[in-house]
């Protein structure tokens, strides 16, 4: 029940706040001493964005602008290593977090099976993701165009490059504690009783993945209209 | 107020104080003999002995009465509470029935009946008050294995017309049959009794307190205790005695009653042992509790009231009882759970702590630990079991009394009332039923009989003319009948033996033979090709015709016909008639309204063909006769299928809820640790074609037929076939996902280990300071 309970408010909580500084860095004209307007400014600019999914051409749009950016990032073959990052991990994300939230008695069945085979994918792409990107994200590289991250507040002493450096790391990190309890959950190392806190890590290390790979996404992937 | 009225009130205030007296006291003496002096010693128990009238026993004296419980045990051990007990409490329609154990088998191989019944109510199983069955018939069809009391000791108002209690007593608690550590306690003399109707002597012949003869059974039905031995017949109805031995008693006749406050195992065993079919004794392992020191009663305990604890997860909520889950496997095995951070203990008993290495969790939630830990190994097909109370182990004696049937098998794993999985035992019930109000209402088995007459009599039939072949003169071997190939012969319970015909089959399909060391002659040796039998053939024919005649219930009279001659007896003599009919073989027939008829009926000579070497003991064509004889809305259960006729007449078979198996948790016997599920790895339950998962179970009953329920494991469980043939296959590939996940951590564990170095060295300005 607390993991459903913090999930839930961490999921919730770091899309309004990166949502909303997102909206601020819109510049919107609206009094920012006032919370309520502020609010609803919010809420109106986030209804409004959530439309531009539904409207023609968005998903024209998406497939644009990913191989635009996988075009950069991943070239040529490389992006069908980054493919099977998104597809694994996506599936991963979802059918963990649903049936974590939803389902009282855990993931079981064919979602469980996929879950397993899909973590496999999702340890072989990430490592070779990793391989792939590290000298990008080598920490304390020189950043010849150091971007401050003045939308984010509280980070904006920071550069762009820091903190997505950062990002990239922690969910490596994140990445390897997934990996690892799993595998630990298979082998006959283990006392049974160590399995609950096995599992435990396994989906705390998740929805910190989850987390920053939101921020990332938003950070460093979407462009901000401002 | 007038002084009468004084009085009346003063003598009822008196009478009252009297009474309210009393109850404290005899409250008091029950708070005492529940009281426990913390002595760990059990008291000798030289006591006198009292017999059902409460008089206490003088063994010395002529006649005297078998010694009760109820009365013997009483000064210091509340009956009344012991009565209220696991084994003595089933009709008690107060108690929860709890999770389903063994039912009582009402087994009768000629009807091919196999009844589960249990008076507590479990789902399959039929009440013995709703299939005609009143504490009388209970008590004779189950009384050798019964522990006494309930059922067999009704009260006197619940006493049936039918019944004849006054002739044989009530089957007391056996209070010995567990407690007595003597070496002379015998279940085996217990059963005799019980079958004799001593019902009341039961107790005392099983204890080995002294040697009780004659037989209730037969006694008139008017025949009293008081009634005492009949000086009229010492032959026949000799009315039960008991001659104690005045070895276990002293001067002031007190008997030494050696008492085990713990009885052993095999007390429980008499009544609780379960070994597959076909095993050999010195092969069997036993339960590894057993094998580490444990006795039975270490973890099935009892107070006074005799309230057992059975075992099981679950109980404490069944029976409000929180204090038995200590007693369940994990209760002992991995003990209380730790309580606000303080420390857990395990290991009562001395029980190994389980570490379970490497096991998802899900398998502790889903699964009883006795699916991996208990009872046989999962095989292709579950294994054939025998049990004490359905098969009737355990009573020893000339006779064989164990029989194969009803069929039980082990391990199908079925969920329980907790949703989790847990082996079982399982049996198929097969009976005769009639359709009433859209349900089917099982048949006595003699109501069957009566509608079949001669139809299931098959084996029975040959055996007669058998034994009545014995009862010729200087036959000098055993008679036998050679058919098809085959030798068949009576065995000491008057029961057909087969066995292969030594040596080239003869050419008549049916010849009545005798063995003679070992060698088979024919019981009449005519010579073909002689125009006339010889002299001592013929007298060998007239002592076989004689013996036949004498056959107690014969059809007809006896005749033999061979070639065109019909001979018989005339007079006491053999006479030769012409034969209407002419026979190259020699035939022994009935003779029945001037026809020949022969010996035994075509039916019975199939159905002993068909049956033979199997443990079935019905033809379909003895069903479809019987079917007919009993009238239309008749079935008969067997193997999972309701049989019945078609419009056409025919035997056919359909799928039923009511001949669904029945079924009830095992729990015993528990392997070592290392024989586990499991132990192997993962593959040991989860593969393509996993034995735990997709064995199969067949339906088995007394009917031999082809038309069967056959269901896989999985069935049971609940479990889909496709995605667990498919998650079985997965754990082919498990290995190399594991290399994958391990290889997948090294790198990433190092490309961070690196990052990390990285940064702090460019933190603490180390790599700036190599430039």
């Amino acid at each position: 029940m607390l993991f459903i309970i913090i999930t839930v408010l961490a999921v919730l909580g770091l899309a309004s706040t990166l949502t909303f500084f997102r909206f601020l860095s819109g510049k919107p004209a609206v009094d920012k001493r006032n919370l309520f307007a502020l609010a609803g400014a919010h809420g109106e600019w986030l209804g409004g964005w959530i439309r531009t999914f539904f409207e023609p051409g968005f998903l024209i749009k998406v497939r644009a602008f990913y191989r635009t950016w996988v075009g950069q990032a991943y070239p040529g073959w490389r992006q069908w290593i980054f493919a099977a990052l998104v597809v694994s991990f996506g599936y991963c994300a979802a059918s963990g977090f649903f049936f974590a939230l939803f389902v009282p008695g855990g993931m079981f069945g064919i979602p469980l099976l996929c879950h397993v085979m899909a973590g496999g994918l999702f340890a072989l792409s990430l490592a070779a993701s990793l391989i792939l990107r590290a000298g990008a994200f080598r920490p304390g590289a020189d950043d010849p165009k150091p971007e401050k991250c003045d939308f984010y507040p509280p980070l904006k002493d920071l550069t762009k490059k820091e903190i997505l450096t950062t990002l990239f790391w922690m969910s490596a990190a994140a990445g390897l504690c997934l990996i690892v309890t799993a595998l630990a959950s298979m082998l006959s190392y283990f006392h049974y009783r160590a399995q609950m806190p096995l599992l435990d890590f396994h989906r705390y290390g998740a929805l910190v993945d989850l987390l920053l790979v939101m921020i990332y996404l938003d950070l460093g992937v979407f462009p901000r209209r401002g | 107020m007038s002084s009468a009225e004084r009085k009346i009130l003063g003598g009822s205030f008196l009478m009252a104080m009297i009474s309210v007296g009393l109850a404290v006291m005899v409250l008091s003496a029950d708070d005492q003999n529940l009281k426990w002096d913390g002595s760990r010693v059990s008291p000798v128990h030289r006591i006198p002995l009292k017999d059902e009238l409460n008089q206490e026993i003088i063994p010395t004296e002529s006649y005297p009465l078998p010694f009760s419980a109820r009365y013997t045990c009483a000064p210091c051990h509340v009956y009344e509470q012991v009565c209220q007990g696991l084994h003595f409490n089933a009709t008690n329609s107060g108690r929860p029935a709890g999770r389903p154990g063994e039912p009582w088998i009402w087994a009768d191989e000629k009807t091919g009946t196999m009844l589960p019944l249990s008076y507590r109510q479990w789902k399959g199983i039929w009440d013995p008050g709703d299939v005609g069955l009143t504490a009388w018939d209970f008590t004779l069809l189950f009384g050798t294995k019964l522990t006494g009391g309930g059922v067999a000791e009704p009260a006197d108002k619940d006493v049936t017309p039918d019944s004849r209690w006054n002739v044989s007593g009530k089957l007391e608690i056996n209070c010995l049959g567990c407690h007595n550590a003597s070496r002379l306690q015998d279940p085996s003399e217990w059963a005799k009794q019980v079958l004799r109707q001593n019902f009341r002597w039961a107790a005392t012949a099983a204890a080995g307190l002294g040697e009780v003869g004659g037989m209730a059974s037969r006694l008139a039905a008017t025949w009293d205790l008081f009634d005492g031995p009949n000086p009229d017949d010492k032959e026949w109805a000799i009315a039960p005695s008991v001659r104690y031995d005045p070895a276990l008693f002293d001067s002031k006749h007190n008997a030494f009653l050696d008492i085990a406050y713990k009885p052993e195992d095999s007390r429980c065993l008499a009544c609780h042992s379960v070994a597959p079919l076909g095993a050999k004794k010195h092969e069997f392992d036993g339960d590894v509790h057993t094998a580490s020191g444990l006795l039975c009663v270490d973890c099935h305990r009892n107070g006074i009231g005799h309230d057992m604890v059975r075992g099981y997860e679950g109980e404490s909520k069944d029976y409000g009882k929180a204090e038995n889950e200590a007693f369940t496997c994990a209760g002992c095995h991995l003990g209380k759970e730790a309580v606000k951070g303080g420390r857990g203990f395990s290991g009562r008993l001395g029980a190994p702590f389980p570490k379970h290495n490497g096991f998802p969790m899900i398998h502790f939630e889903r699964l009883s630990c006795t699916v991996c830990h208990s009872g046989p190994l999962p095989a292709k097909e579950p294994a054939r079991v025998r049990t004490s109370r359905a098969n009737r182990l355990g009573i020893f004696g000339i006779a064989r009394w164990a029989t194969d049937t009803p069929a039980i098998v082990e391990p199908v794993y079925i969920r329980g009332a907790d949703k989790k999985l847990a082996p079982h035992r399982m049996m198929w019930p097969s009976y005769w039923a009639e359709m009433k109000n859209g349900k089917l209402v099982p048949l006595k088995p003699n109501r069957v009989l009566a509608a079949a007459g001669e139809t299931l009599n098959a084996a029975e039939s040959i055996a007669r003319i058998l034994i009545s072949l014995f009862n010729i003169p200087d036959l000098g071997g055993t008679p036998v009948l050679v058919m098809a190939g085959r030798v068949y012969e009576l065995n000491l319970d008057g029961v057909l033996d087969v066995s292969e015909y030594p040596g080239p089959v003869p050419a008549d399909d049916l010849l009545w033979a005798v063995r003679k060391e070992n060698k088979i002659l024919p019981l009449l040796p005519f010579d073909p090709d002689a125009q006339e039998p010889n002299p001592d053939t013929l007298a060998q024919l007239e002592r076989v015709l004689l013996a036949l005649g004498a056959m107690p219930g014969a059809p007809g009279e006896p005749v033999l016909l061979y070639k065109n001659a019909l001979y018989r007896i005339a007079n006491g003599q053999l006479e030769k008639r012409e034969n209407p009919v002419s026979s190259e073989t020699l035939k022994l027939a009935w003779l029945i309204a001037g026809k020949a008829e022969p010996l035994f009926p075509d039916i019975a000579r199939r159905a002993v063909l068909t049956l033979t070497g199997t443990d079935q003991t019905l033809t379909e064509e003895q069903v479809g006769t019987v079917l007919r004889a009993l009238g239309k809305d008749h079935v008969y259960v067997s193997s999972g299928r309701v049989f019945g006729l078609s419009k056409k007449g025919k035997l056919e078979a359909r799928n039923d809820p009511a001949a669904a198996p029945v079924s009830w948790p095992l729990a015993h016997d528990v392997r070592p640790a290392r024989m586990a599920l499991g132990t192997n790895g993962c593959t040991d339950c989860h593969s393509a074609g996993s034995r735990l998962l997709f064995g199969r179970v067949k339906g088995y009953g007394p009917l031999k037929t082809s038309q069967v329920e056959i269901r896989s494991l999985h069935s049971f469980m609940g479990l889909g076939k496709p995605y667990h043939v498919f998650f079985g296959l997965s754990f082919a590939v498990r290995p190399l996902l594991k290399v994958v996940l391990a290889a997948a951590s090294l790198v990433i564990g190092a490309l961070l280990l690196i990052a990390v170095l990285l940064a702090i060295g460019r933190a603490s300005g180390l790599i700036e300071k190599r430039r």
